[in-house]
């Protein structure tokens, strides 16, 4: 048969018995994201295994020495761009539908550049600036074109006018009591915080949907064991395990991130099962069953896809909550004091507040700023992806 | 070969009702309750019935989308109800579904060309640009564009969607297509583009369609046979055209009648069906159309006509199943004279007119009856009334089932429901050789007996077939059939089966017996 | 002959939608006399409900808006009333213009009209007492009897049960007692069948007749089904994407279908046992940018060129009828309705054979 494709092409001329053995169901996406997956994991094991602690893992372009965290981080942006961004790409009509949508609300758009922005600096930042290290001799720098009493910082860096310590370019917002400069800080606080919301949230999102999706298409003993499991694990004192671990091994944001992304779940769920039970009743459901596909299939396939619309949304007020746990619990001192996060600097600047204002004020606008942009984002993105408004 | 492809005997589906956080079972939901037909390649079989009647349920149990609770299902000499995961896949290649919403039958996030390839997916096609070879020329072939491939369900029509549902069921070369209510969800001015395309799909590709509809005009357009249900049950079975010239069954008469004519001449003359349909938790006994029949047999002790019957007997069931609010009537009779106590009379009257019962029956001796009844009625004593009423009218629709029973032939409901039952056990083993054939029989006979060696009798006894038969004719052909069977010749069996019991006319109802 | 109950001249309904205008209902005219019930037919996309809607202005504003139009209802003209004024009881007593008093709706889903989380009688009195100032008890006493004349058995015991203790037919009898606690005048009736069984239908249909008799209402019934306006209609009005094709006596319009679409529609029917259902080819017009002139011209097999410029044709007698009228250039004076109907043509302007020329003879158009 010459290289002619239409004349075999037709349902008719399918030999079943030869076609039909294989298995595979699995998209490109899948398998490259499995693809992917493994390459890290070899990686990690690499670097985890077999380099020794005191040489950066990466030397060119730049020198970064990837920590524990660094590694989850990654795990979770390659997930974001495989099961985010390539759909989003791949159903061009829908996401243009989206953004049509979403574009609606001005608030939102702002607010999604203005989260751009902190993502991009915040995970390029760090790689360029060196981490703020002690200089008491730079403490308590009023921040440029700003000035304060000149009793409060030690050594004044720039002029002192009438008695009076002006800020200089040097340190645009000032330094802390440490000396570190608060702008770096700010700038790996957005890496922490994006590490913070981002890994926690995907754990917290794909451990709920499965679950949920699960129970939900399961019914019956599966549901209730999944669902009395999660009403259980609601209860459960993830904070006062956490403040143990605390107090026994000192505060850490790798901790803090496992154990809440692996306990936070249940009301994702809980929602997604909702969404999922109705979903599973859909015709839809029932075609494919016709068609042959097994369960695991009709989960992954059609179920999943058709509550990631209320998911997202619960992603996106999720993101700022984390941001703002972790922030809350530094602030407490509980938190860990070996990362600069945001919350860790207003807690330094706690005590300062009357003289060295500034360094509590500018995180906190940082902080309280990104939370209300996720917040505007997450309802803008609840009226775009609304099913009922739908075509 | 006169072996239909699919042969469905005695299909049984129903749901429990639980209660309580134990889920205890409080009743069971008869939503499909012994249902047999069959279906010949390239024949169009019409599957009616009103809502509830568990048409839709048939066909989903029957592909086994959901598991039947009792019953066989034979397709093309496979038992399908004993498939295990990989038959049962292999099933579904043959057999498809088009379903009814052709809104929610695809997923709103995949492109009506993934959605179409799905099963060819599903069943191993890796390459996808073969596959969307494929699915664009079966688009064409459906009547839309190759390049819709890429589009979404919402960017369609309704018309244009069920187009789809079609190409969908179909791309995976099946036998058979089940289509639940093709076109209810349509417009009148496309509704015969899409059966016109089911037609010619048929013709084409020589498939076995069920259609499943509420609209008899629908039916009437595409079926070559129909098989009417009611509560869970067939009632008749027939090839169209003489179902619609001369329906045999009450149920039927009332459908037909029931349907609005375009002819405003013709108003007025449907027939009226008083009353709810029961439910399927609890169908009535007996013949489970006697609570609505308007054609229900009267007691050959009165003289009563159709109409008064009827009313009667609707007294009667109420009385029974629920009470007569006496208290109620009685209000309401009261407000209807102003103040005072309700005159018995007046309450009498009131609970006639309720029923449109003429102020006194025609019948002497059921006049008096009735009266004793209500009589009871107003006194408060309900219970003793009812019982008072099922006494002094009886009706045979309601003491005795009526299976369906073929037309031309003298065999009893319980005979033919144990011929069909044979036939369709003998048609499960046509591809097996003569020493298998001979091994389940023994093993299916030997439940019963204990006996060595099987002989006619064990077969009868085992397939619960009265002898002689009724009549002479199936008496021949069963006997011949066994004999067969025995030699382990199941496909001659088969044959002699399906060849002397064709597509016969059933009905089930006790005006059609004597 | 009396003014009609309600009379709508040339309503235009429309929504402000992102894609454009949508003139829904655009120049529809028809009359309801006084007891007798006229039929709005027409398919999905045909303005019907709108049009229904528009009457009590249950139309959303905004999006939606009565651009223009008479909506006369025993003298009153309804669209210039502010909305308030719908529900103002004071206002001119004698002819106070209510809605849910005086014009009543029923619709296709009386899961709908039926909150799940009150009791039925509570419901009826509800709309009892909205328009009329009753004792409680006198109000009850109603509602019961208005359940047991839609027919539900033992009303007394059903009247504090919740609607989901009813089946399909039994709460749109619910609906329709409801509907008329208050006396309408004019019941307008949304698809009220659609969703139930045939059986059951064939009930509601003769309910309905019998309680126009037994309170002297109008009904305006709004269908897709040609069987259902055989039934119950006494005047047919037949629309297209938001226009008026035909209307008529139900027996004119069933025996003499004047307008291409009205045949088409009736040649659509399946299972009438004769040649066959057949479809009608194309699509309905997108509604935002309809086509000029006859809105049906598309799919139309009689379209000429003057069909498909200017407006929408006006509507012409059918053999000298005025009271059956059709919008197709066909049945202009000096026009040639054969070409539609295809039998002896009995020329628009009534009798005499238009110029000298034999006449087609029975042709199929």
């Amino acid at each position: 048969m010459a290289g002619g494709t239409d004349t075999t092409d037709t349902f008719e001329s399918v030999d079943w018995d030869e076609t039909g053995s294989r298995l595979s169901t699995l998209s490109r996406r899948d398998r490259g994201a499995l693809a992917a997956g493994l390459a890290l994991v070899a990686a990690f094991l690499y670097d985890y295994l077999l380099l020794p602690a005191s040489r950066p893992t990466v030397t060119v372009p730049v020198e970064w020495n990837v920590t524990q965290l660094d590694w989850l981080f990654v795990t979770t942006l390659l997930a974001l761009l495989l099961y985010v961004a390539v759909p989003l790409y791949g159903n061009r009509r829908l996401t243009a539908y989206y953004w049509r949508e979403f574009k609606k609300n001005r608030l939102a758009v702002l607010s999604l550049a203005y989260l751009l922005v902190v993502f991009a600096i915040g995970v390029v930042g760090p790689l360029l600036l060196e981490k703020p290290t002690l200089a008491l001799d730079q403490a308590h720098q009023p921040p440029a074109y700003l000035s304060v009493d000149s009793a409060v910082p030690a050594n004044c860096l720039g002029e002192v006018v009438d008695g009076r310590c002006r800020g200089t370019m040097a340190h645009p917002l000032g330094t802390t009591g440490d000396g570190k400069d608060i702008l770096v800080l700010v700038i790996y606080g957005m890496q922490v915080s994006m590490k913070v919301g981002l890994i926690s949230t995907l754990l917290v999102v794909t451990i709920g949907t499965t679950v949920g999706t699960v129970a939900a298409y399961g019914s019956g003993l599966v549901d209730e064991l999944l669902m009395r499991y999660v009403d259980i694990q609601l209860v459960f004192p993830a904070f006062f395990l956490y403040l143990l671990l605390t107090y026994l091994f000192g505060g850490s944001l790798f901790m803090f991130i496992v154990i809440f992304g692996l306990t936070g779940w249940g009301s994702i769920a809980r929602l997604v099962r909702s969404e999922a039970l109705q979903r599973a009743e859909e015709e839809y459901i029932t075609a494919a069953r016709s068609a042959g596909a097994g369960t695991l299939y009709v989960i992954r396939r059609h179920l999943v896809p058709n509550v990631s619309n209320s998911v997202i949304t619960a992603a996106t007020l999720l993101i700022p909550g984390f941001i703002l746990f972790e922030a809350s619990l530094s602030f407490l001192s509980l938190g860990d004091p070996t990362v600069p996060s945001w919350g860790q600097v207003i807690a330094t600047g706690r005590s300062d507040l009357s003289t060295a204002w500034w360094i509590s004020t500018f995180p906190g606008v940082f902080l309280f700023t990104t939370i209300l942009a996720f917040n505007f984002m997450g309802d803008a993105l609840r009226d775009a992806l609304d099913p009922r408004q739908e075509t | 070969m006169t072996r239909p492809l699919l042969d469905v005997d005695g299909l049984v589906k129903q749901y429990p009702v639980t209660e309580g956080v134990l889920r205890n079972e409080v009743g069971r939901v008869r939503a499909v309750d012994g249902v047999s037909f069959t279906v010949d390649r390239g024949e169009t079989l019409g599957l009616v019935g009103e809502s509830g009647c568990g048409k839709s349920t048939t066909a989903t149990t029957a592909l086994r989308l959901e598991e039947p609770t009792d019953g066989r299902v034979v397709f093309d000499g496979e038992d399908v109800t004993a498939y295990d995961d990989k038959a049962l896949k292999r099933f579904r290649r043959r057999a498809q579904m088009v379903f009814q919403d052709p809104t929610s039958s695809f997923d709103p996030r995949m492109s009506i060309g993934e959605s179409v390839a799905e099963p060819l997916r599903v069943h191993g096609m890796r390459d996808r640009e073969r596959r969307r070879r494929i699915v664009g020329d079966l688009l064409e072939r459906v009547g839309l564009d190759a390049a819709d491939v890429d589009r979404y369900p919402h960017e369609f029509s309704g018309g244009q969607k069920q187009r789809v549902g079609l190409a969908r069921a179909l791309v995976i070369n099946p036998d058979l297509i089940v289509a639940d209510e093709p076109v209810s969800a349509l417009d009148v001015s496309v509704q015969a583009d899409i059966l016109d395309l089911i037609e010619r799909l048929q013709a084409e590709f020589g498939l076995a369609i069920v259609v499943i509809s509420h609209d008899m005009g629908v039916v009437r357009e595409v079926c070559d046979r129909v098989a009417v249900m009611y509560l869970g049950e067939i009632v008749e079975t027939a090839p169209t055209e003489r179902l619609f010239e001369d329906p045999q069954h009450p149920y039927t008469r009332a459908l037909l009648g029931s349907t609005p004519v375009a002819d405003p001449r013709r108003r007025g003359r449907g027939t009226k069906l008083t009353g709810d349909v029961p439910s399927p938790s609890d169908p009535p006994p007996g013949c489970r159309f006697h609570t609505r029949c308007p054609e229900v047999i009267p007691d050959e002790a009165y003289d009563l006509d159709a109409e008064t019957w009827r009313a009667v007997l609707n007294l009667r069931l109420r009385a029974a199943s629920q009470g007569v609010d006496v208290e109620a009537v009685r209000t309401y009779a009261a407000a209807d004279d102003g103040a005072g106590a309700a005159d018995p009379d007046a309450v009498r009257a009131a609970i006639r007119e309720e029923f449109d019962l003429p102020p006194t029956l025609p019948d002497a001796r059921a006049e008096e009856a009735l009266s004793g009844a209500l009589d009871r009625i107003v006194a408060g004593d309900v219970d003793g009334a009812a019982d008072r009423l099922a006494e002094a009218f009886p009706t045979v629709c309601r003491r005795e089932r009526p299976g369906l029973v073929p037309e031309g032939t003298d065999l009893s409901a319980d005979e033919w429901a144990a011929i069909k039952s044979l036939r369709a056990w003998i048609a499960t083993l046509v591809d097996a050789d003569e020493s298998a054939v001979t091994d389940r029989l023994e093993r299916r006979c030997a439940d019963d007996r204990d006996r060595d060696g099987i002989d006619r009798l064990a077969v009868r006894a085992a397939f619960r077939l009265p002898e002689p038969l009724s009549d002479s004719d199936a008496e021949r052909s069963v006997g011949a059939a066994i004999d067969a069977l025995l030699a382990g010749r199941a496909d001659a069996a088969a044959d002699e089966l399906y060849e002397a019991f064709g597509p016969l006319r059933e009905s089930a109802c006790h005006l059609n017996r004597d | 002959m009396t003014e009609p109950l309600l009379s709508i001249r040339d309503l235009r309904t429309v929504f402000h939608t992102d894609e454009g205008l949508v003139r829904a209902v655009d120049g529809v005219s028809f009359d309801v006399g006084r007891g007798e019930t006229v039929c709005l037919v027409g398919e999905s996309g045909s303005g019907k409900t709108v049009t229904g809607e528009s009457i009590t202005r249950l139309i959303r504003t905004p999006p939606g808006e009565v651009a223009d139009g008479q909506i006369v209802f025993d003298g009153r003209d309804l669209a210039t009333l502010a909305d308030d004024d719908l529900r103002d009881p004071e206002l001119e007593r004698d002819i106070a213009v209510l809605r849910g008093d005086r014009i009543a709706h029923v619709f296709q889903n009386p899961q709908g009209a039926l909150n799940p989380v009150y009791t039925v009688g509570w419901q009826i009195v509800e709309a009892i007492l909205l328009h009329e100032d009753l004792p409680k008890a006198e109000a009850r006493a109603r509602g019961v009897d208005l359940l047991d004349r839609v027919g539900i058995p033992e009303a007394t015991r059903r009247f504090d049960d919740y609607p989901h203790e009813f089946s399909g037919g039994m709460k749109q009898r619910v609906a329709l007692a409801m509907a008329l606690a208050t006396n309408p005048d004019l019941l307008i009736a949304d698809e009220p069948t659609t969703a139930l069984d045939v059986t059951i239908q064939n009930q509601i249909l003769g309910l309905l007749g019998e309680l126009q008799d037994e309170f002297d209402m109008s009904i305006l019934l709004i269908t897709h089904d040609l069987g259902v306006v055989a039934e119950v209609a006494d005047r047919v009005v037949v629309m297209y994407a938001g226009k008026v094709m035909e209307r008529g006596d139900v027996f004119d319009v069933f025996e003499r279908p004047s307008h291409p679409y009205t045949r088409a529609l009736l040649d659509c029917l399946p299972g009438r046992g004769d040649a066959g259902a057949r479809s009608i080819g194309g699509k309905l017009p997108p509604p935002t940018d309809p086509p000029d002139g006859c809105r049906f011209h598309p799919r139309c097999e009689h379209a000429v060129d003057a069909c498909r410029r200017g407006e929408q044709p006006p509507d012409y007698a059918v053999d000298g009828d005025d009271d059956h009228v059709v919008s197709c250039v066909h049945y202009e004076p000096g026009g040639d309705p054969s070409v539609v109907r295809g039998e002896e043509a009995v020329p628009a302007d009534g009798g005499r054979p238009v110029g000298g020329d034999a006449e087609d003879e029975g042709d199929d158009g």
